[in-house]
């Protein structure tokens, strides 16, 4: 059903609370659809079909050629989320003075590897701040891993979006080594008009609702910070486990002149089914060979041109018989969108025999 | 008065006077409020503290010690009109400054100010830095922000309790009264020219009073006890660098002092409508204080200390265990033995109708305020752990640097028009 089909059974496109009362026509109790819509009674701890899946539409793209990135900006209407710090989550509702859901997204044009790197947004109407703030780093099920949150505009109209960035905290290696050092800047102009939001397609997702699995993300035209497949992954893969739902791909490499010549122990971790990646852990790592540990540190989040958004750090040659162990210190700290939020809080370690 | 003016209530109504300035909001202010009846200065500098930011002296202290800044302030950004500063001019400015001190005594019950001058004002005046202080231009301090350097000659700040004396001063300073507090002052004439101007105001209830402003929620989350938009006391006795810490021990400024004033905006939305009080707790403080549910209200209970224990040595393991750091936490590591390198008098503002801070930090030299701010942007700690950029570490996420000012306050003795070597 479009949702500008549920709005003219509801009756006339003007404001929120109008909205709110054409939900009511799709079955949701007015307020709690707005602010909290119901959570399938069934979740598990584990990435589940929300109960409603809702259409991106898209402001706008844009390039920095000399930085080889692209930045977009997304809108929908408000959302529900949870934000993450350590292992607690705060639900956070929709206000009533919330107008749309913006999100945003940077990746490197050519390969399309999507960055993990803060993003700000001020809007601007007529050159004149509106609003800002540091967006929150979010996974939803239909956007995959952005930067997004809730904003409220004061009128319908045209708008300025400045989006800006530091640098990518992450180590970089291969042809990242050198980019992303700067901080960057883009300005992406759009038109809020709710007729716009409120077409969004709707869907229920009925009794699928509730049951372990997850959409596909539908935005085209730009990446869903997708890892990559296990069988496209360099070196020999020496497992790949899951540990809160999250799968978690290891992968050793013997020798790599971007990875200091030395041996290499990767760590990609993913979400099920759609690959997502899961940047903003704390990972660590052991390597037990005949009782005695031989390699006891942390892996260092790292983004390579191959790997993608990953976990390193150079463990020294392995040997068959190695028992090697990923120990989840601080799982990802990113705000979940309904279906990601009781999956990958309690993670055991994953351990894997060489 | 007008009709607008009757619903504000009295603190709400002189924080507008004071952001408005000048001398329409000045008499309103004195209209609409009964004078105070303000003890004069003194007629005799000599017995005036040699330094200019002596203040704590002049301040109140709360019930466990803690100093507590004057609720009213103003700064006020002027250039010097000359090429090269003569002695008339000097004196010109010299009697401006004395005059107020004939007017109001020093302290929060009657003014406090000091006047800081630029590395632009050394170079563009006497092609030369101020002797024996490394004054350098302003910069960015974190690698994800972009200020606007400020280059004005120089700074006044001036603060009380009463938003009546910061406006008669800055109007006297300006050349527009001829008294202020019953005594006969002077401006400072054609030497200064007024370039800008920023106010705000600190202290329990100005915060909650003022908050109908871009950055915070409309539904007034502000406590209404808290000295701070973000709902927490700050400046702690512990947690501030002693005056004489912070002061030039040698050189011709010696009993001078650096001052780095910052324009910060505030974004306070997600702080009040997304996190909960315990993540506040743990971003502003540290993730055992969240966890101890240590902080009653704005923090008073703590008594004069942030008491961080050994939070500070345990920031990295906590960023990669609890995937959370706080900015006391993290701004502790900073410090030079016990005790911080800055004293902060910063103060919240409503300019521009937006919450933000004017970011005022008193340090014996800039680089200790620039290791401070290292410490606080955590870089370090985001590299290796859970933590990002900005997000869950401390409060980055909720402030953005949009200006940047370094300066010398000289000794009193050096404050008007210095040169480089002075003496």
């Amino acid at each position: 059903m479009k949702r500008r089909d549920a709005i003219r059974a509801g009756g006339s496109i003007v404001a929120s609370a109008t909205l709110a009362g054409c939900l009511d026509t799709l079955g949701f109790q007015t307020q709690s659809a707005w602010r909290d819509p119901p959570l399938p009674s069934n979740r598990p701890d584990a990435v589940y079909y929300p109960a409603i899946v809702e259409e991106m539409g898209m402001y706008g793209m844009k390039e920095v050629p000399a930085e080889g990135v692209t930045f977009a900006l997304m809108f929908s209407y408000p959302h529900r989320f949870w934000t993450v710090t350590g292992s607690n989550k705060q639900r956070v509702v929709v206000n009533s003075d919330d107008s749309l859901h913006l999100m945003a997204s940077l990746w490197d044009t050519e390969s399309q590897t999507v960055l993990p790197v803060d993003i700000s947004l001020e809007v601007l109407n007529d050159g004149e701040s509106v609003t800002q703030r540091s967006l929150w780093p979010m996974l939803s099920q239909t956007m995959g891993f952005h930067y997004g949150d809730n904003f409220s505009l004061p009128d319908e109209g045209q708008y300025t979006a400045r989006l800006s960035v530091g640098p990518v905290q992450a180590r970089r290696t291969g042809s990242f080594e050198s980019r992303f050092e700067n901080s960057m800047e883009t300005e992406i102009d759009f038109e809020f008009d709710t007729t716009n939001t409120y077409n969004l397609d709707l869907r229920r997702l009925g009794t699928k609702s509730g049951e372990r699995g997850a959409v596909e993300p539908t935005m085209e035209e730009m990446p869903a910070g997708r890892t990559p497949m296990e069988s496209a992954l360099p070196g020999e893969i020496i497992g790949a486990a899951s540990s809160g739902d999250a799968t978690f791909v290891i992968s050793y490499i013997e020798t790599a002149s971007r990875f200091g010549d030395q041996s290499y122990l990767a760590v990609s971790p993913r979400t099920p089914y759609n690959r997502i990646m899961l940047p903003l852990m704390s990972l660590s790592a052991t390597v037990v060979r005949d009782g005695s540990t031989v390699f006891d540190d942390i892996l260092t989040e790292t983004l390579d041109p191959v790997f993608g958004d990953h976990y390193g750090g150079t463990v020294g040659q392995l040997q068959s018989g190695d028992t090697v162990t990923v120990t989840v210190d601080a799982p990802p700290q990113m705000s979940r969108h309904d279906g990601y939020e009781t999956a990958f809080f309690d993670m055991p370690p994953i351990e894997v025999t060489v | 008065m007008s009709d607008s003016q009757r619903w504000l209530s009295k603190r709400d109504f002189m924080r507008v006077a004071v952001a408005i300035g000048g001398t329409s909001a000045l008499s309103a202010c004195l209209e609409r409020t009964e004078t105070p009846d303000l003890p004069r200065g003194t007629d005799d500098p000599s017995s005036l503290p040699p330094r200019q930011h002596a203040w704590n002296q002049f301040l109140e202290r709360d019930d466990h010690g803690n100093v507590k800044q004057p609720r009213h302030h103003v700064l006020l950004y002027v250039d010097y009109t000359g090429d090269t500063p003569t002695e008339s001019e000097r004196e010109t400015v010299e009697a401006a400054f004395t005059s107020l001190e004939r007017a109001y005594q020093r302290g929060f019950q009657g003014l406090l100010f000091t006047v800081g001058y630029s590395p632009y004002y050394f170079e563009r005046a006497f092609d030369s830095g101020p002797g024996g202080v490394d004054l350098p231009t302003p910069e960015a301090l974190a690698p994800f922000e972009d200020p606007t350097p400020d280059d004005p000659d120089a700074v006044v700040h001036l603060a009380s309790d009463y938003a009546q004396v910061v406006l008669a001063a800055e109007e006297a300073l300006k050349g527009n009264r001829g008294t202020v507090n019953e005594v006969e002052v002077t401006g400072f004439g054609e030497v200064f020219e007024v370039r800008d101007r920023r106010t705000g105001f600190i202290g329990d209830g100005l915060p909650a009073e003022n908050q109908d402003v871009q950055g915070i929620p409309d539904d007034e989350p502000v406590p209404e006890d808290a000295p701070l938009f973000m709902g927490f006391k700050s400046g702690f006795e512990k947690n501030q660098a002693p005056e004489e810490r912070v002061t030039i021990q040698d050189g011709p400024f010696a009993d001078g002092t650096t001052q780095h004033i910052s324009r910060i905006r505030l974004h306070l939305d997600q702080w009040y409508d997304q996190d909960s009080r315990s993540q506040r707790v743990g971003k502003m403080f540290c993730p055992a204080h969240a966890e101890q549910d240590a902080v009653e209200g704005p923090g008073d209970n703590l008594g004069n200390d942030s008491q961080l224990g050994s939070c500070p040595a345990h920031t990295e393991e906590d960023a990669r265990t609890s995937g959370m750091v706080g900015h006391a936490q993290k701004v502790a590591r900073a410090e030079d033995g016990e005790r911080p390198v800055i004293l902060r008098r910063d103060f919240d503002t409503t300019d521009g109708d937006a919450a933000g801070v004017h970011f005022v930090s008193l340090q014996q030299s800039i680089a200790d305020f620039a290791a401070t701010r290292q410490a606080m942007n955590g870089t370090d700690v985001a590299e290796n752990s859970a933590v990002g950029t900005r997000t869950n570490n401390g409060i980055l996420q909720y402030l953005t640097v949009k200006r940047r000012g370094n300066y010398l306050i000289p000794p009193r003795q050096y404050r008007s028009l210095p040169a480089p070597n002075p003496a």
